[in-house]
């Protein structure tokens, strides 16, 4: 009899069951893929560190008796460490498929050992034949060049030549982020050797594991001149950017997770409420309140098993194609946590059963007459109406549409909480891609606001007159400019790994100096005023926190074997380095045998060309000078980190389908329950000459409010919410406080047209179901 | 008289399980304008099948039906609406009215949709306040609809169906749902409307309210069976009226 009941019941309600069913798949799938991705994701970059065996420490040194220092030191010690040689290639003198290789920053051949580093399946790389070669992730995925397995890649420099195959891409825990500054590609020993000439230009990297907490300060009083020296914590943070679009998918998992929560929560309730006049009819004739609720409970778990097995199986390819970005670089499976999905999906499947057993509590309250009212008693203290036809001047079917949304305002949340959610989903990733595609950040990396930057780094060897080499090159660019009619700023900025004391406190830590005129009060600080003098500097606010130094007290600052006192006039902010940093003035005396390296050449045009000119000039600059690459501030910063809004515009595309996908599908939803639970006035309105159209109309409006309303307050929660969510992680990076760069047409009109249109038109189609009610039907209805 | 309505070889079929069954079977009557005629019948003998067909409610299988010159039979689905919009009323024997709206709001609504008579939304407004006047009603108007009586929101019901000056007003068992007093006083405004040009026809099984109308027609397994005519309402005969009827509704096997 049950049976037939539920047999019955799964025909006559069909579309009703259909929709539940979907829904119970939908939430499944997103609530097991998207807390396997929470586990996944948060712990990724820990998992990865381990498996890889990162040092605790790492340097890079050109300086041969500072390592001698260092392993007589390590020795005494007993700190375990591993050297390993890179050798510096000129990426001008590197084809990729006999083109030029789209890369500016420090490259680097090596070798393995040292920490482990694994192929594009996770698996560990172990040997490498010779004339085989390995790229870095980010680069191979740069799109930039045609990088493929079995692909060829040239490199000629100091006089050797050698054609390598590419074996494929590497995941590399120490090299692996465009933000570490600098990669490597991996040869054999042999092919290394080969390019270990005299002029070869070879550093060592030293990876230290120990567990001394001290060893930080301990390396920092030895002042060995390093290009770049990093702790455990630091390196993690290299993998800012990917930890950034971790966490945004954390974000998009939660908000699904809520998303589904919301959307069963309605389903639930509104698939009982439908069920309440055959409740009452049951209770009527005799049948217990147990039995009654043994029915509905054996119904819902059939439709929840079902929908939990069929979205668990898709759990799986979602929770892949989410991570799928973020693991491009780093080693991380989501299939190591199928009992995550497992576990979720059986949680899914009992919230939908508990959450009905609940719901079908109220059985046990009403009287049959209550249930047959539909659970309604028929008292109501509160006008039902909010507006009046007779006081406004609105067409009907809008009035209509208006006074339905904020009658029933609370039978909306549901749909408001989900579209707002959405809203922000996609808003705030765009926010975020706009602000890291910006010029303005370019300050944020210790350098000048400028129009083009030429990516002609200058290689700079120890002992050399490096001073010179950087004013020649800026003189020759600035007469080229001159000779072509642009009168422009050209500058640079030259950075020194530097050690700074105050008291007995002393860190390490990048320094600048802006060469070719560039004065230090065209940079931004947070505090204080630029250094005016050669005995002034700026300090990072991270650097200052490390020492405990604050605008107007004296340090020591040492660059290469020269000490010398400076007072700290500003605080400003940086992202080089996770916010390492200190600005000398354009005049202060270093010594240039020590430049560690050095940004693009940057342009600042005197005539503030406007936006055609400015692309007719980087035209120019790109003619003029074929072998470097070309950039705007913003284009410029993307080369640094790496083209990481570039892979948050796919995943914001991934985001954006999901969205739409949900919009959708609870566009649909609702109106398909609008439509059952308002047949009669559907039926009504048609007996008194309402045409299809206009009924179309007052559903798709209904919908169309309700989303207009919440995407107006998602985006204008937007600007707010990016700063909260993002923020934070730009700080860890060091940018004390960062300006969203908010493009009002994009946010405000473009994103949410596109919501609003597929979202309208998704009802617009569903809302056609009412045409099937026919006027006459009016006598038939309960 | 002029015709408002007519009727040719009206048929209507539904087919359930592959088995048809002849609801309306060849029927043929007209209705003239003014006139108030009830439609009466055992149950299940195709009354409300036949008002819902002859007002485009429902299609119709076979046959013609002109209202005002037009055949609807042949009019389409945009037509129809249009046409039960601008002239046809329409009561129903439960008071279905819009559940968010308030009881003026609902009377306006046909209007307030309607292009036919031009009018800024206060004179519609007035003329809603005027018709519930009328009816007894205007303290009721800003009412929401569960906040008035059955007896009340049927008058409601009237005058929405009054708003757009209609040419014929279909009723649907109008004082089905209602006790015997506010079911004299609905049927006292319908014949008061009568009297004042407008052309009803309704279905019922109260002898008390087909009293009150001019004509009867009397209905049997989609055929017409029969068709009394008791002449133009007047209160002070109505008890002779529905001993007359009551009589002919005897010998029709009532």
């Amino acid at each position: 009899m049950y049976l037939q009941i539920l047999k019955k019941d799964i025909k006559r309600k069909k579309t009703m069951n259909v929709i539940l069913l979907i829904f119970v798949i939908l939430a499944a799938t997103f609530i097991a893929g998207s807390a396997n991705n929470l586990l996944t994701v948060s712990s990724a970059l820990d998992n990865f560190f381990e498996k890889a065996g990162t040092p605790d420490y790492w340097f890079a040194t050109t300086n041969a008796s500072d390592m001698e220092r260092f392993e007589e030191y390590a020795g005494e010690n007993g700190y375990r460490y591993h050297i390993s040689r890179l050798i510096q290639i000129e990426p001008k003198n590197v084809l990729i498929e006999n083109e030029k290789f789209d890369y500016s920053n420090t490259l680097a051949l090596s070798t393995l050992g040292g920490t482990r580093v694994y192929d594009k399946n996770d698996r560990e790389i172990t040997h490498i034949n010779d004339g085989e070669i390995y790229v870095t992730s980010f680069i191979f995925h740069s799109g930039k060049n045609d990088f493929h397995e079995g692909g060829k890649i040239r490199i000629s420099q100091g006089g050797i030549e050698k054609e390598f195959t590419i074996k494929g891409y590497t995941k590399d825990a120490l090299f692996g982020s465009a933000m570490a500054g600098i990669t490597r590609f991996l040869v054999s020993e042999k092919d290394a050797k080969l390019f270990e000439g005299e002029k070869a230009a070879i550093c060592s990297s030293v990876e230290v594991h120990t567990k001394d907490d001290s060893f930080r300060d301990r390396f920092n009083a030895l002042a060995i001149n390093t290009i770049m020296s990093v702790d455990h914590s630091m390196l993690k943070m290299i993998y800012f950017m990917d930890v950034l679009m971790a966490a945004i998918l954390l974000v998009v998992g939660v908000c699904l997770i809520l998303i589904s929560m919301v959307i069963l929560r309605f389903i639930i309730n509104f698939t009982i409420a439908e069920e309440f006049r055959e409740i009452g009819v049951m209770k009527a004739i005799g049948i217990k309140n147990s039995a009654i609720r043994g029915l509905y409970a054996v119904k819902y778990f059939v439709l929840a098993f079902i929908g939990t097995i069929i979205g668990l199986g898709l759990s799986f390819p979602f929770s892949r194609a989410m991570v799928s970005q973020v693991s491009e670089k780093i080693v991380i499976s989501s299939d190591d946590n199928v009992f995550i999905n497992i576990g979720a999906a059986a949680m899914a499947c009992a919230f939908v059963v508990l959450f009905c057993y609940f719901c079908t509590k109220k059985i046990c309250k009403f009287s049959p007459i209550d249930a047959i009212h539909s659970g309604e008693t028929g008292e109501r203290f509160q006008k039902k109406g909010m507006f009046h036809l007779e006081k406004t001047h609105m067409p009907t079917v809008l009035f209509m549409a208006v006074n339905d949304v904020f009658s029933g305002i609370k039978s909306c949340i549901s749909m408001i909480i989900i579209f707002i959610m959405g809203t922000l989903l996609v808003i705030i990733p765009v926010n975020t891609i706009n602000t890291l595609r910006s010029d303005e950040l370019i300050t944020l990396f210790n350098m000048a606001k400028s129009d083009h930057v030429i990516s002609q780094e200058l290689l700079f060897h120890p002992g050399e007159d490096n001073r010179a080499k950087v004013s020649r090159q800026l003189s020759e660019v600035r007469d080229m400019l001159k000779q072509n009619g642009i009168d422009a700023d050209v500058f640079q900025e030259i950075m020194f790994r530097s050690n700074i004391l105050k008291g007995d406190k002393r860190t390490n830590s990048l320094s600048f100096q802006g060469m070719g005129g560039v004065t230090t009060d065209r940079y931004t600080y947070i505090d204080g005023t630029p250094p005016q003098n050669v005995r002034e500097v700026a300090l990072t606010f991270l650097i200052a926190e490390q020492i405990d130094a604050a605008i107007g007290d004296e340090v020591m600052i040492k660059v290469g074997e020269d000490t010398k006192t400076y007072t700290v006039t500003a605080i400003n902010q940086s992202m080089n380095n996770m916010g390492e940093g200190v600005r000398f003035y354009q005049d202060a005396e270093l010594d240039y045998s020590y430049a560690a390296g050095c940004f693009g050449i940057q342009v600042k045009y005197k005539d503030n060309p406007d936006k055609a000119a400015l692309a007719s000039r980087k035209a120019m600059l790109e003619k003029l000078y074929p072998d470097a690459k070309i950039y705007t501030s913003g284009g410029y910063v993307t080369y640094m980190i790496g083209d990481v809004a570039g892979q948050l515009s796919s995943m914001k595309m991934l985001i954006l389908s999901l969205v739409l996908g949900i919009n959708v599908l609870v566009a649909v939803l609702m109106v398909k329950s609008f439509i059952t639970r308002e047949k009669g006035e559907i039926a009504l309105l048609k007996a008194i000459g309402f045409k299809n159209n206009s009924l179309i109309l007052w559903q798709t409006l209904r919908i169309g409010i309700v989303l207009i309303v919440s995407v107006l307050l998602g985006a204008l929660a937007s600007p707010f919410l990016s700063s909260v969510i993002i923020t934070p992680i730009f700080r860890m990076m060091g940018a004390y406080s960062i300006e969203f760069k908010i493009r009002a047409v994009e946010v405000y009109v473009v994103y949410p047209l596109i919501v609003l249109a597929a979202t309208a038109f998704a009802a617009f189609v569903s809302a056609q179901g009412l045409r099937k009610i026919s006027s006459s039907q009016i006598s038939n209805i309960e | 008289m002029e015709k408002i309505l007519e009727v040719k070889e009206l048929c209507k079929t539904y087919v359930v399980n592959k088995r048809q069954n002849n609801v309306l079977k060849n029927m043929n009557f007209c209705i003239e304008k003014g006139e108030m005629t009830a439609v009466m019948g055992p149950s299940g003998s195709g009354k409300s099948t036949l008002l819902y067909a002859v007002s485009g409610m429902d299609g119709i299988t076979a046959g013609e039906v002109d209202f005002c010159g037009r055949n609807i039979a042949k009019m389409n689905q945009k037509e129809l609406a249009e046409l039960r919009l601008d002239e046809m009323g329409f009561i129903f024997q439960q008071m279905y009215m819009m559940k968010n709206l308030s009881v003026l709001d609902n009377i306006i609504l046909p209007a307030c949709q309607s292009g036919k008579i031009r009018e800024t939304r206060r004179e519609t407004v007035e003329r809603g306040h005027v018709l519930m006047r009328k009816l007894g009603i205007i303290d009721v108007a800003d009412n929401d609809i569960n906040e008035v009586s059955g007896g009340q929101l049927q008058r409601a019901c009237i005058c929405r169906s009054m708003i757009n000056r209609p040419a014929m007003i279909f009723a649907d068992e109008p004082t089905g749902a209602l006790n015997r007093s506010a079911s004299d006083e609905v049927m006292e405004e319908l014949a008061g409307l009568n009297a004042e040009g407008t052309t009803i026809m309704l279905v019922t099984h109260d002898v008390k309210v087909a009293a009150k109308c001019m004509r009867i027609l009397y209905i049997v397994d989609g055929n017409i069976k029969g068709e009394y005519n008791l002449g133009r309402y007047d209160r002070t005969k109505l008890r002779d009226r529905e001993r007359a009827l009551n009589g002919w509704l005897m010998e029709m096997g009532w």
